[in-house]
């Protein structure tokens, strides 16, 4: 996927792999940092997964492409709710683990192989304060207030 | 300088604009979560700035280019202890604080108007853990334990 847009975000987390895989792959952790969304799958290779609204709504879905808990998941990523960003066919989103220290590193590269990808780009304002919220949730027991609940008029 | 390379990052940190702000420019708060180092400047408009090792080297110096307390603050910034570093110039470092409800949104920009910059390939690597550093610091009232200190061997 070389030629294509490419969105990298690195955080450092005061948790542990097994806690961090945790959080990332429970609909009840998902629901309070996702904007209420909740990550659903069986989570074996080659499984399908879905991203789904508080109200039900499919926002994205794809397959596990691979699976090494807790370090390593990678997902084919297609978008189903906005017409503009439905049209990437080759998307992915990488989620790396590495215990560093007393933190984790989680490094989140989500990939088109489409050059100026709307999916890319609706993503890349996503991930930040969802991946700030994630790190309130494991670090304080709390997340970011407006994470837990989808957007109204979306 | 958009021929140039541009390294950024977004993050939501649950503080207030005050608290960030004192964080980001005051030494007692630097020192926890950005490896040791502290700021000298007087923080006006056109004032000289620098970041200072705790072995008394100065790692980076520059300018104040533009300040608006708690929400604008624009650095020039040329490194000083790598050769090869210092010899590209002035980079520039723009920090945006924007409150959001219950979290203050901190937008880092970093660029410099050359490409393949070495400066900007290093503060890429060391920005995501710094500021992940001072979010658990403003939220737990703990920095991460790699930051509290300068790297050794560097």
């Amino acid at each position: 996927m070389g030629n294509g847009d490419r969105f990298v975000y690195v955080t450092f987390i005061r948790t542990t792999p097994e806690k961090l895989w945790y959080a990332l792959t429970k609909p009840e952790f998902t629901r309070k940092y996702w904007f209420g969304s909740s990550l659903d799958s069986t989570w074996g290779p080659g499984a399908s997964w879905q991203l789904k609204t508080p109200d039900g709504g499919l926002t994205d879905s794809g397959k596990v492409v691979e699976i090494d808990r807790p370090r390593r998941l990678v997902l084919s990523w297609k978008h189903e709710r906005f017409p503009e960003m439905r049209d990437d066919e080759n998307a992915s989103a990488t989620f790396e683990l590495e215990p560093q220290g007393d933190v984790v590193k989680f490094t989140v590269t989500h990939e088109s192989d489409k050059k100026d990808s709307k999916l890319i780009k609706g993503v890349s304002g996503g991930w930040p304060i969802i991946l700030a919220s994630l790190k309130s949730l494991l670090e304080t027991g709390d997340s970011i207030e407006r994470t837990r609940s989808f957007p109204k008029g979306i | 300088m958009s021929e140039g390379d541009r390294f950024v990052y977004v993050t939501y940190i649950r503080t207030t604009p005050e608290k960030l702000w004192d964080a980001l420019i005051k030494p007692e708060f630097t020192r926890q979560y950005w490896a040791g180092t502290w700021q000298e400047s007087e923080w006006t408009k056109g004032a000289s700035w620098r970041i200072m090792i705790p072995d008394g080297r100065v790692g980076d110096s520059g300018k104040v280019l533009e300040i608006d307390p708690p929400r604008l603050l624009v650095l020039s910034w040329r490194n000083e202890f790598v050769p090869e570093m210092r010899a590209e110039g002035y980079s520039r470092a723009t920090f945006r604080l924007e409150q959001q409800g219950d979290v203050m949104k901190l937008s880092l920009t970093h660029e410099i108007d050359k490409k393949g910059s070495k400066l900007i390939e290093a503060v890429s690597g060391g920005w995501p853990m710094i500021l992940a550093s001072l979010k658990s610091l403003l939220e737990t009232g703990e920095s991460l334990e790699a930051t509290r200190k300068w790297p050794e061997g560097i």
